[in-house]
């Protein structure tokens, strides 16, 4: 992808050779080459936490089965979350952040083109470092050992008496390198919004796209911090012998899951805000309709960004925490959904008496519309805190938060992969190969996960090894790993289509979809410049307001 | 992190070109240099050392590329002529009125206090005819109070089929007050939703609605009020659905509409008053 | 974007937007509030929860005399940005100067408290609870005055080189809002560590 886009962007590239060009892409401070440089470095990481899955997948297609090793097993799910959630998700997001957020605010760059630089090679390293733990993490094994706590590694297992080694430390120092960075790009979303837009663009004429993102970047500020802040203690804790959570010396190992989801779920929302920010771009254009409630989405999404901060401990039912907190954490879980309801009834609104075309990014954000839903009413459900104590730590617990992040949030990033790649290629994809695409993972998908929920209420907890037969989870078991492999197929086809599109595709144009917003008024892709001349906006469609002249938006905003 | 603004969007120097930040090698170098300073903590401490020569290194390098000037590239602009446009076909527009050529649907609607006079005269129906039945089969005008209560009170959950009939004070409250809320929530959506189905307000009220969340409460009524479910006699139950569905209906259709605000400037609904917020938007002649 | 202005008049002279480097520097100040609260949190959280001794009562000191010269620099960083935007770059020198020594003052007298409490005590951060939160949190604030201390000392030396003009006190002025961060701070850890936890 990296030679070609220069050889679109830049005249006679063959002239100079491929270091030279390569040299172009590590000192880059441009914000379209190290978003593409984001995306592409989580893709890789996706296909690498993919087949972490598939491990895992394998080993529980059967009961009493042994692919691999309980300790391998361990390690597998928690790189497997670390990595989705660090290293696919927050880049993959980031990434498309970068890339589009100064083009359709009509600027040349970000506020600080050099701490781009700096935040994306930090969140590099930091992957670098966690699976340097596989060559590099002596622990008690002898050989490479890798991070085996789980994602969020509850005291005291972090401990040095039951995580000797540095399997624990590549974790915590990856996700501390990794996290600098996430910090130093939000830092980077909110002054670029705020600071850089054309003129015209009041706040109320952002697209949604840079609204989303402006919430998210104060989301991850005020998320990432805590975890930064808690993987220094755990640090202290390991290094120096401090007792932050160590129960011996009268620490708390409660303390830990506090600060963990203070994080934890606020970065839910970190993640699905910018897939919110996606849908917001494409249902509009390919409904052809305007977006319905402009106003009430960005309030919405407001909402949830504050109300977000106060839901974590719907994590920790199961602690025994007081009745009040029971009472206090259920009742936010409930009220959150309703700003997240008004955005899905937005988003019908906005398809209501349009004229749909399904293209490829319209497909992903309509089956993201379903998936969400009855991933939220699963959320709900769990939220309730007696519901919870029953299915806590099950695999409904499992299937409810990746009907999120895969239902959610991975669909809008296929769709918002499509909707772009002319953009930042200049090539179209191959519309077939996409379809195929869509359908093989939509219905990998939902074999998987909607069959996810059954062993998990008939009592499956996550992260077992293995499973004794005649409970009644076998055939789930086994139909959930049949969905994992139309999963896989999909995703081949996917980086088929990638590699074919930007090497064969047909010229794209520069307006493929004859949108409305301001990255489709440059060339694809766009030049170093991005725009020759500065533009200036008076609505929230601006290109609508130069192909309708008789018939502006801006009269009525 | 801190940097002031020198880079403004003044034209440029020399016409033609663009001035961008230049290509720099220090942001790698410097996050390098902090990922091997961490590293070391898990490898040796020689890796520590050269991650902090690396991190000063990059420091300072990034430093002089801030200061005391912006490091900037000039770049060519390709000249690019291009026109915007649409692949829509054109179509001829019918002449409609000047100032109104968008359709802004619906134009009018209920008012907020029509949901709630309707909720409020809808209770007051199905009350009258709850406590109608509560009368006739139980002799007890306090027994459906007493039922609808165990939703959430506990201490009517636990009462026996004897001092059911009994008049109790805090299932009294509780009952009203779920009663009440219920009544107005349901009468608030009333209002939001008739408007949607202009035809026949009623059916949809009266009616649709009613089989539809009695039919819901159906399958969910074990789990909310196991003592209701114990003994509620569904006849009569519908037929007060029906009872509070026709009557808020009613009462919402009847009220007056008013004209949307939605597109009005949000001080203005907000009810602000001062210079310069109701000014009208700049006319403007279609000839751009 | 050959084709035609996106607007219908043009309003570029009244489009004014925040300076990036105070938003910049609001953000990272929030991001590191909440570093802080997540500290402070943790200590005020395991007051008294220690299993052993020594206790906050048999160790700590009001720092009154560091804690005022590091909120009077607040006030000397201030008065420095504002001559230099004056343009008497000599009474920025010594404000700026004057800000220095304060802090470093402040910084020094952190070492001899931690040099008293380690080799006179010996108490350690691994030595209970307490050891553990005050430690981390005092040493959090004081990484955070050295970061700060570095800066103003670079500046210092740009100054006595004469490279200082009136056009950086935007710069530096954007930097004294880290400054007084610190400061703010530094009242939080005080109120917490010194007051509430003794």
């Amino acid at each position: 992808m990296a030679s070609d886009t220069i050889a679109l962007g830049i005249a006679d590239p063959d002239a100079r050779p491929i270091g030279e060009r390569l040299h172009d892409w590590v000192v880059t401070v441009d914000h379209k080459k190290l978003g593409i440089l984001y995306i592409l470095y989580s893709l890789f990481m996706l296909v690498i936490g993919g087949v972490e899955a598939t491990i895992m997948r394998i080993q529980l297609i059967v009961p009493h089965n042994h692919f691999v090793s309980p300790q391998v097993f361990n390690r597998m799910f928690t790189m497997h979350g670390t990595t989705m959630i660090f290293f696919v998700a927050m880049p993959i997001l980031f990434g498309f952040g970068t890339y589009l957020i100064p083009l359709m605010i009509g600027t040349r760059d970000m506020a600080f083109p050099r701490l781009n630089a700096f935040s994306f090679w930090m969140t590099a390293f930091g992957g670098l470092l966690l699976y340097f733990s596989f060559i590099g993490g002596n622990g008690l094994y002898g050989a490479g050992n890798a991070p085996d706590v789980g994602w969020f590694a509850y005291a005291p297992l972090t401990s040095r008496a039951f995580s000797p080694g540095h399997s624990t430390d590549f974790w915590t120092l990856a996700l501390l390198v990794s996290g600098i960075g996430s910090i130093g790009t939000a830092v980077n979303f909110i002054t670029t919004i705020l600071c850089m837009r054309c003129p015209g663009m009041t706040l109320g004429k952002m697209p949604l796209l840079a609204w989303l993102n402006l919430v998210t970047g104060g989301l991850v500020i005020l998320a990432v911090s805590p975890l930064t802040a808690a993987q220094i203690m755990l640090s202290i804790d390991r290094y120096l012998g401090g007792h932050f959570f160590d129960t011996q010396a009268g620490g708390a190992a409660v303390l830990w899951m506090h600060f963990f989801w203070i994080f934890g779920h606020p970065e839910v929302y970190v993640l699905i805000i910018p897939c919110f920010a996606f849908a917001s771009e494409i249902i509009p254009v390919f409904s052809r309709k305007p977006i319905f409630g402009y106003p009430v989405m960005v309030g919405a999404t407001v909402a949830i960004g504050f109300i977000s901060m106060s839901v974590w401990a719907h994590h920790m039912f199961t602690v025994g925490m007081s009745s009040y907190g029971n009472a206090f954490f259920t009742a936010t879980t409930m009220v959150i959904a309703v700003p997240t309801g008004i955005k899905i009834f937005n988003w019908i609104g906005t398809m209501w008496g349009g004229k749909i075309q399904f293209r490829a990014p319209m497909l992903f954000c309509i089956a993201f519309l379903f998936q969400f839903l009855i991933a939220g009413l699963t959320g709900i459900m769990l939220g309730a805190s007696p519901f919870n104590w029953q299915l806590s730590n099950s695999y409904f617990v499992v299937a409810h938060f990746h009907y999120v992040i895969v239902g959610g949030i991975l669909f809008t990033v296929f769709g918002a992969f499509y909707y772009w790649f002319p953009k930042m290629s200049g090539r179209m994809y191959n519309d077939a190969l996409a379809k195929w695409h869509f359908w093989l993972f939509l219905i990998g998908f939902h074999l998987t996960f909607d069959f996810m929920h059954i062993p998990g209420m008939l009592g499956m907890p996550r992260r077992i090894y293995t499973y004794e037969p005649g409970r009644g989870w076998d055939i789930w078991n086994l139909i959930i790993t049949i969905g994992v492999f139309f999963q896989i197929a999909g995703v081949l086809v996917f980086v088929g289509n990638l590699l074919w599109s930007l090497l064969k595709g047909e010229p794209a144009g520069n307006d493929p979809w004859d949108a409305w917003t301001l990255e489709w008024s440059t060339t694809s892709p766009p030049p170093d410049y991005n725009f020759a001349k500065i533009p200036v906006v008076e609505s929230r469609r601006p290109l609508w307001d130069i192909k309708h002249p008789e018939d502006p938006d801006w009269k009525y905003e | 992190m801190h940097r002031s603004d020198s880079r403004t969007e003044t034209p440029e120097a020399t016409p033609g070109t663009i001035k961008l930040p230049a290509p720099t090698a220090w942001p790698i170098v410097f996050a390098f240099g902090i990922t091997l300073l961490l590293a070391g903590l898990l490898t040796s401490p020689s890796v520590s050392i050269l991650g902090a020569i690396l991190a000063v290194t990059g420091c300072i390098g990034w430093f002089q590329d801030v200061l005391p000037h912006e490091m900037e590239e000039t770049v060519e602009v390709k000249a690019e002529v291009f026109v915007i446009t649409t692949p829509r076909r054109e179509v001829e527009r019918l002449p409609v009125a000047p100032e109104l050529p968008r359709a802004l649907l619906p134009l009018e609607t209920y008012p907020v206090s029509a949901g709630i006079k309707g909720g409020l005269a809808g209770s007051v129906a199905m009350a009258v005819l709850a406590c109608l039945y509560g009368v006739l089969k139980q002799r007890s005008i306090w027994y459906p109070i007493n039922l609808l209560a165990a939703t959430i009170y506990g201490q009517s959950l636990q009462l026996t089929p004897a001092t059911l009939n009994a008049f109790h004070l805090g299932s009294f409250v509780v009952a009203s007050f779920i009663h009440l809320l219920t009544s107005l929530l349901v009468g608030l959506l009333y209002g939001a939703m008739l408007p949607m189905f202009p035809r026949r307000p009623i059916l949809l009220g009266g009616v649709i609605a009613p089989i539809l969340w009695t039919g819901l409460l159906y399958s969910v009524l074990g789990l909310l009020n196991p003592l209701l479910n114990k003994v509620i006699d569904w006849r009569w139950f519908i037929a007060s659905q029906f009872a509070f569905g026709i009557v808020a209906g009613l009462v919402v259709v009847r009220q007056q509409r008013v004209r949307i605000r939605q597109f009005v400037p949000f001080l203005m609904r907000a009810g602000f008053e001062g210079p310069g917020i109701t000014k009208e938007k700049p006319e403007k002649d279609g000839s751009r | 974007m050959s084709s035609a202005t996106l607007a219908r008049s043009s309003n570029e002279s009244a489009w004014a937007l925040p300076s990036r480097g105070r938003v910049g520097m609001f953000s990272l100040i929030a991001a590191e509030s909440a570093v802080f609260t997540i500290f402070v949190v943790a200590h005020i959280y395991y007051i008294g929860k220690s299993l052993s001794g020594p206790t906050p009562k048999d160790l700590l000191e009001l720092p009154i005399f560091s804690t005022v010269c590091l909120l009077s620099s607040s006030l000397t960083i201030h008065l420095a940005v504002r001559a230099l935007r004056k343009a008497k770059v000599g009474v920025f020198g010594l404000w700026w100067f004057l800000t220095m020594a304060l802090g470093a003052i402040f910084l020094v007298a952190t070492g001899r408290e931690w040099q008293h409490l380690i080799y006179e005590k010996g108490f350690t951060i691994s030595t209970n609870l307490f050891g553990t939160t005050y430690y981390s949190l005092v040493g959090l604030h004081a990484f955070h005055v050295t970061v700060g201390l570095l800066a103003i000392a670079l500046a210092m030396i740009f100054t006595l080189l004469g490279k200082v003009k009136p056009e950086h006190s935007e710069r530096l002025d954007v930097f004294s809002l880290y400054w007084h961060f610190v400061d703010v701070v530094w009242v939080i850890v005080f109120t917490v560590v010194y007051v509430i936890g003794r």
